[in-house]
């Protein structure tokens, strides 16, 4: 009966939404506060009803309830405790269902913190996201029914797809919905104003916070999603320009646009079409990738189901969201013209090349996803777009937003003077200049690296000398500056750690006999050979490799080799991480006798990449708390 | 349906709750009105830029320009909309959400509660096929329309052996819906079974039908590719395959039986 209850709680939520898009709408439009007022008890009641919803399922997986017919699909009684309560997002029904219960939860702390917001805003934000809710329902309970039961349940349930067999699926997820879904909030926000007819200082105020904690979610969820891809496929990539990555990476560049567009609208009240649009992009992207996911359109280990019903649900969603919203903005548009002028050289026009680099690089990943599935579609022959096209075009277009986050935040709004920021610039310039001559003539000749170390060393001296000034101006250091720079700062540690990694790294692919022994980078890779090894949801070979430096024993590397029981062989490379390189070792196949095919690789700066994310994340978040957005406002 | 006590307490939970707000609705005073939040966010920006130009962070002109800005986009931001609200007569509206979410609610959930729900026994103790037979049995003589009932009796029949009484449940499964692709090679697969694994006659038209329905579905691509190889149509049966594995992921389990079956065939194409 349990079940039955978590379905009922899922129903009573979709009545709850229709009831939040009628009722307080009424209220606005006859002004009856009581009604419009209605919002907030409305979402916190749809909250707690699928609240209940998504532990029910989490129940029945811990339980082994085998009567419904996802947990049966995507569970069985060995899969450890922790798999188990993940598994609930790890197909389509539950991960649609975790989609729901996170942007309830959003909804709800939109409800409340929102003290300082105007109730009419805040509550036609509830409305929209209530909108929103219903057609993210409506999917669920028709389309892809998480309760939906089995006439005889089975003994014992399927297998967890064993990729998803890991930790990453624990968090990676429940991270990349809270930013994706996130998004839901700046464009609630959006098409409120809209709806109201009034774009002004309140809205652009409240919404950033917003976008910022999404954006730092949606940056976390990304960089989990990596070093997942990283430690758990078993050949040492981080990013594989995947399409389904693409489309979590579309609306990042997107909100990172639309954070930057923000902050022009917010101090200086211009860019407003682009701050509307961005936050129509952010989310409209969002449901791309959850159509691109879900439609069946792909076929990728990220994708969930091959069922037309559910893409062409989701297609419609997507036209009623994007339609819609562009209506809104052609009706209101006049009121998107006012903005205050700004020169050529000004923060105003830094930020606008900043949004057109972002927005291109976004086209061009966009192109790259979609131009194959359109060219099968028309019956054109199927192409495959990878790593190359996206590193030829992407790149170009990231190089000159990386230069630019390190000179305009020295220029000055409204209107600069060159020479001023020349002579502001120039001290900096040549230790950048002398900095990278020197990593040429001591640490590597490679081009690509030596552009990253200059570009590493251009934004850092920059960022830490724009600190300093700072800090001696006596200016009180806001939260919002902190956050700047961290995030700034996260980008070049980034861009550092993914060149490096990418032209340093050395990979090598090899047959390794007992006793043998590899040298790489310096480190003397010892094969010990391989041995049975088993667990409850798996059996299977570990290997035993030791690594020695100079003579001295630096690691012990136990790599696996994991059969499932499907039958699915499972990589688990074993890694020695460290900040200034990881050693990397995945085990192949036996080739006969005791010799194994053994793939070694040497990642250099590896960790920057993700430690780059964090920091991006984490400058996002203390944006998010500068005290303007605690601002006490007595009515 | 099932309506079960706990629905009930679920539904007048939720109609407290509402109305309780209905009648206590969250205090208005408590709420802010666009102009207050305007002003104050302005003269929150004013504050800052008088900060900023106490540091030299910008230039006088500048703080002029900037200060006027903000003055004029204030006066264009203020409506002085003092709207009175109207009040509402709690009752009717509480007893109309009350009667519209009880309606609704049963009414979706009547649509998609399961027929049948298995006893708490069978969930710890495991039925055997002919149990299990039988109680599918019992229920499609009182649902003889369940489409998934009949398709899950013709695979358990099929299970046990009776290939007969398979097709017989598929038959019927197919009349009721015929454009299910999994019915379509399941149904096939059983006929075949019934002619020593000849893939012909009404068991190829089947999986032609599967085919035109979805010719991109990697079951129905392996299928197609047994009926062509039976035919002595190998390269057919090289072109399914090959499409099956370009569209299968890399780790996909069936993998290996399509490679085995391309292989099988590509050797037979040599010779």
């Amino acid at each position: 009966m349990l079940i039955e209850v978590g379905h009922f709680a899922l129903v009573l939520a979709l009545v709850i939404s229709l009831v939040l898009i009628v009722v307080p709408s009424v209220g606005l439009y006859q002004n009856k506060d009581s009604l419009a007022q209605l919002a907030k008890p409305l979402v916190w009641a749809q909250g707690f009803w699928i609240t209940v919803a998504f532990f029910v399922l989490m129940t029945a997986f811990l339980t082994n309830d085998f009567s419904v017919k996802y947990v049966a699909e995507n569970s069985n009684t060995q899969l450890p405790v922790l798999y188990k309560a993940s598994a609930v997002w790890g197909s389509h029904e539950g991960s649609l269902l975790l989609w729901v219960f996170v942007l309830s939860q959003w909804t709800v702390a939109v409800s409340f913190f929102s003290k300082r917001i105007p109730s009419d805003l805040i509550n036609l934000t509830l409305i929209v996201l209530g909108a929103i809710s219903l057609g993210f329902l409506l999917f669920l309970l028709f389309t892809s029914n998480p309760f939906e039961r089995l006439l005889i349940p089975p003994p014992e349930g399927s297998e967890l797809n064993p990729l998803l067999q890991d930790f990453g699926l624990a968090v990676h997820p429940p991270m990349l919905y809270m930013g994706y879904v996130g998004l839901a909030i700046p464009f609630a926000f959006v098409l409120s104003a809209l709806i109201r007819g009034q774009l002004d200082s309140t809205w652009i105020r409240w919404t950033r916070p917003w976008v910022l904690v999404s954006w730092s979610f949606l940056t976390i969820g990304i960089t989990l999603g990596s070093w997942w891809a990283y430690y758990e496929l078993g050949w040492g990539g981080w990013w594989f320009w995947d399409p389904v990555e693409n489309a979590s990476f579309m609306p990042w560049l997107v909100a990172t646009a639309l954070i930057h567009s923000l902050s022009v609208s917010e101090k200086r009240r211009a860019f407003k079409q682009w701050t509307v649009l961005l936050a129509i992009g952010g989310f409209s992207l969002s449901l791309l990738g959850t159509f691109l996911v879900r439609s069946g359109v792909l076929t990728s280990v990220h994708a969930f189901a091959t069922d037309p019903t559910r893409g062409l649900f989701i297609l419609i969603f997507l036209f009623i969201v994007i339609g819609g919203s562009l209506v809104l903005y052609t009706w209101r548009s006049s009121l998107l013209q006012q903005s205050n002028p700004f020169s050529l050289l000004s923060r105003e026009t830094g930020l606008l090349i900043n949004n057109i680099l972002l927005v291109t690089a976004m086209l061009s990943v966009l192109l790259g996803t979609l131009y194959p599935l359109i060219l099968d579609s028309l019956n054109l022959g199927k192409i495959s777009v990878g790593a190359p096209y996206f590193k030829a075009v992407f790149v170009p277009i990231m190089i000159p937003g990386v230069i630019a986050l390190a000179v305009f935040p020295y220029v000055r709004w409204k209107k600069d003077s060159l020479f001023r920021v020349f002579n502001l610039l120039k001290f900096e310039w040549i230790c950048v200049v002398l900095l990278t001559f020197l990593s040429w003539v001591f640490i590597t000749d490679n081009f690509f690296v030596l552009v990253s170390v200059g570009l590493f060393i251009w934004v850092v001296i920059h960022v830490l000398v724009l600190f300093i000034k700072r800090l001696r101006s006596k200016a009180k250091l806001s939260m919002s500056f902190i956050g700047m720079v961290v995030a700034h700062l996260g980008i070049a540690v980034f861009v550092l750690g993914a060149t490096v990694t990418t032209q340093l790294g050395i990979e090598k692919d090899i047959k390794m006999n007992i006793g043998e022994t590899q040298t790489i980078a310096g480190y003397d890779f010892v094969f010990n050979g391989v041995s049975p090894h088993s667990k409850e949801n798996y059996s299977g070979f570990i290997g035993d490799i030791s690594v020695f430096k100079n003579t001295n024993k630096v690691a012990q590397l136990n790599p696996e080799k994991r059969y499932y029981q499907t039958g699915m062989p499972m990589t688990e490379a074993s890694i020695d991480p460290s900040i200034t390189r990881d050693l990397y070792v995945a085990l192949g196949e036996g080739l006969g006798g005791e010799a194994w095919s053994v793939r070694i690789y040497y990642k250099p700066l590896v960790r920057w990449i993700w430690l780059g994310g964090l920091m991006i994340a984490l400058g996002a978040l203390f944006a998010a708390i500068d005290r303007r957005y605690f601002l006490r406002i007595k009515s | 349906m099932i309506i079960a006590w706990q629905f009930i307490i679920m539904i007048a939970l939720t109609c407290s709750f509402f109305a309780w707000f209905l009648f206590r609705p969250i205090s208005q005073s408590q709420s802010l009105s666009g102009d207050e939040s305007n002003i104050a966010i302005n003269q929150q920006r004013q504050d800052e830029l008088k900060s900023d130009i106490n540091q030299g962070l910008i230039a006088d002109d500048q703080y002029q320009v900037a200060e006027s800005e903000i003055i004029s986009t204030l006066a264009t931001e203020l409506r002085l909309d003092q709207k009175e609200s109207i009040a509402i007569k709690p009752l009717p509206w509480t007893l109309t959400i009350i009667l519209i979410f009880s309606v609704l609610s049963l009414g979706i959930y009547s649509q998609l509660a399961p027929k049948m729900i298995s006893s708490e026994n069978s969930l710890t103790e495991p039925m055997s096929m002919s149990d299990s037979i039988e109680r599918l049995q019992s229920y499609i003589k009182e649902n003889p329309g369940d489409f998934q009932a009949l398709k899950m009796l013709g695979l358990a029949q099929i299970g046990i052996g009776n290939v007969n009484q398979s097709i017989e449940a598929f038959e019927s499964a197919y009349l009721i819906n015929s454009k299910d692709i999994d019915l379509l090679l399941q149904y096939a697969s059983a006929i075949a079974a019934s002619q020593d694994g000849q893939f012909d006659g009404k068991s190829k038209v089947l999986i032609d039908e599967a085919l035109s329905l979805d010719p991109q579905s990697i079951q129905v691509l392996y299928f197609s590719g047994i009926v062509a190889a039976h035919e002595g149509n190998l390269s057919g049966a090289i072109e399914f395959w090959e499409k099956a594995l370009y569209l299968m992921s890399t780790n996909h389990p069936d993998r290996n039986i399509i490679e085995e079956a391309l292989g099988t065939v590509l050797n037979l194409q040599v010779k």
